[in-house]
């Protein structure tokens, strides 16, 4: 099996780690991630989309157009990347005069044009679906005792009327069986499935309204009393990790929550060093989990 | 709390303590609400989305027996940082006097009665004075509704084009909407910023194009989708958001910050470039130290500069192509 590897921004250019992990496990699976070489930002959906459609479609095109060039269904680890290729997708699907536009700015701007035939997946989704938790299970080589508040995030799974993982996002459960299989508990608490507060651009627009939102998820994970947050998007990733830095400075609280994505959870799993998950560049410190699982 | 709910607990511990001298008292809230009138019109016309006064005051009968000990404590702090001077004074006068007079049990109840009947009637002069929506007539219309009394849109208001540009991009749905209030019940940037999904669909819809798109509000969506998961109507609400923020975009509302997020996919391909520091972080784990992305292709970032210039986004956001920067 061959996939087109989307890298997208946050992961590739913040937390390698997160890329080395994904490399490895799907090494070991058997499945080749092919490069998407020259692609782009996604760019992101709610930000970027937020300004101009056009743009937006048309550089999210010129992504998909690699894909197709390479014949291959396209892999992200990233919610936002997620949303932004199956939204640009499926509107070029949905709209034939949009799609016109949009190849029409390609051909006169690149040598590639957009032609519906490539698939937008996340990872989490081709491992639950297409590999299967009981192979999956088979790489690891640890158990991981640890309390984990397992995070959605918002462009996994929704709109679940185009996405169509899970027929409902109220409570779903793929990323929860997804990380469990690795022995770690996925702990309930309150508002799971709310957002980080980071997208939409109001990271970058307003950053109190965004750290209120985290910070009531914090809370609500405090409540819960777990070891780390584990989520499958770069940009939740950053705004647990750095955002909960600037929730601690701001609201003078003392969280310390180790964040994973799900491939550096995995990478644990496979016995991968705290190095090369680069938990070291991240801004909340991962020790205390780490001990606990030695 | 603000300068009426002080005012309200006041007259709240009044009434529970009936030792208390109800006529001194009513004097004095008289004279609170008259100097409210005098001091601070601007701060009261503030809250005129808030719930009115009357619209509480039947609870008041039966206020716990600590508010008075509030009022007391907490309505001279609360004015001061109101900032309204000349009402501080008023209010702290009528705090003082409160506890000071002693009045017989034989107090009847008819003259409570009295007493409330003409503290309610003071506090809605001063209310009617202050606060134009408070009246009686705008407490029994329909809340629920988007137009307020005082808010009257003429046909220049309506831009039937603007809800046009809704349907064309296939957002039809903005027209199956009901105003059933589900998105704002789920919304978490509702819970926290003035920021009404539902009020924004019924304004895209009726084509009230200034309004919606000079709404900083707008911008505290997060597109988190529990507000279209939601929806019994089937509405696109998400896509109805972003197209209004790409109309604002138009007309000149996007903040700086944004055009620089903008600019950095112009300039690097990426709305979060690459650093030094992740380079060697690549490296030490084994890496290519540049992702095989626009990074390492300097053609497809090319590519990527030319689509932003095809699409006129370099001039959206005010990017000098030239100089690389900014404007």
């Amino acid at each position: 099996m061959e996939i087109a590897y989307f890298l997208g921004c946050i992961m590739n250019n913040r937390y390698p780690g997160i890329e080395k992990a994904t490399r490895i496990l799907f090494d070991k699976l058997d499945i080749e991630l092919k490069d998407m070489e020259g692609a782009s930002c996604c760019p992101a959906p709610g930000v970027f989309g937020s300004f101009d459609q056009t743009t937006w479609a048309a550089i999210a095109a010129r992504n998909l157009a690699i894909a197709e060039e390479m014949g291959a269904e396209i892999m992200t680890e990233c919610n936002g990347c997620f949303g932004s290729l199956r939204e640009c997708d499926h509107l070029l699907k949905e709209n034939p005069a949009k799609k016109e536009e949009i190849n029409a700015i390609l051909a006169e701007t690149t040598d590639k044009q957009y032609k519906g035939e490539t698939k937008v997946r996340h990872m989490a989704e081709i491992l639950y679906n297409d590999v299967g938790l009981d192979k999956l299970s088979e790489m690891f080589t640890k158990d991981l005792g640890i309390n984990v508040a397992v995070h959605y995030g918002c462009h996994f799974l929704k709109p679940t009327a185009e996405v169509g993982i899970e027929e409902s996002a109220e409570n779903p459960t793929i990323l929860d069986e997804l990380v469990e299989i690795t022995g770690a508990k996925s702990v309930p608490y309150k508002n799971k499935m709310m957002c980080c507060g980071a997208g939409g651009g109001l990271r970058a627009r307003d950053i109190d309204v965004t750290l209120s939102y985290t910070k009531e998820k914090l809370d609500a994970m405090a409540e819960a009393g777990v070891d780390a947050i584990v989520e499958v998007c770069p940009f939740c990733h950053l705004q647990f990790d750095v955002g909960q830095t600037e929730v601690n400075a701001k609201y003078g609280t003392d969280f310390a929550f180790p964040v994973m994505h799900l491939a550096q959870l995995y990478g644990l799993a496979m016995g991968l060093s705290a190095d090369e998950l680069t938990f070291d560049a991240q801004l909340i410190d991962a020790t205390p989990v780490l001990e606990k699982l030695e | 709390m603000s300068v009426l709910d002080t005012l309200k607990s006041l007259i709240g511990g009044a009434k529970k303590d009936i030792d208390k001298n109800l006529t001194k008292e009513a004097e004095s809230v008289e004279e609170a609400a008259d100097s409210i009138q005098t001091s601070s019109e601007e701060e009261i016309e503030v809250k005129s989305d808030s719930e009115t006064i009357s619209e509480e005051e039947p609870l008041e009968a039966e206020a716990p027996a600590e508010e008075e000990e509030a009022a007391e404590e907490e309505a001279p702090e609360e004015v001061e940082a109101e900032e309204a001077p000349v009402e501080e004074e008023a209010v702290e006068e009528a705090v003082e006097e409160v506890p000071e007079e002693e009045v017989s049990l034989d107090e009847e109840e008819e003259s409570i009665d009295d007493k409330l009947s003409e503290e309610e009637e003071s506090l809605e002069a001063a209310e009617e004075a202050v606060e134009e929506e408070a009246s009686e007539e705008n407490e029994e219309s329909d809340n629920m509704t988007l137009l307020k009394e005082n808010d009257i849109y003429s046909m220049d208001d309506i831009d039937k084009e603007f809800t046009q540009k809704f349907v064309d991009a296939g957002i039809e749905t903005v027209d199956h909407c009901f105003q059933c209030g589900t998105c704002g019940g789920g919304c978490p940037s509702g819970r926290r910023t003035p920021y009404r999904v539902r009020q924004i669909v019924r304004k895209c819809l009726l084509g009230l194009r200034e309004e919606v798109v000079s709404d900083p509000a707008l911008w505290m969506c997060t597109t988190c989708y529990t507000c279209q998961e939601r929806c019994p109507r089937s509405v696109k609400i998400v896509d109805i958001i972003k197209m209004a923020r790409n109309e604002a975009a138009k007309a000149g509302y996007m903040a700086d910050a944004h055009k620089a997020t903008g600019s950095y996919v112009i300039k690097f391909g990426h709305g979060v470039p690459i650093n030094d520091k992740t380079k060697d972080l690549r490296k030490a784990i084994g890496l290519d130290e540049l992702p095989p992305t626009v990074h390492a292709f300097p053609e497809a970032l090319e590519e990527v500069q030319k689509i932003c210039a095809a699409c006129e986004f370099d001039k959206l956001i005010g990017f000098n192509m030239e100089t690389g920067e900014l404007e």
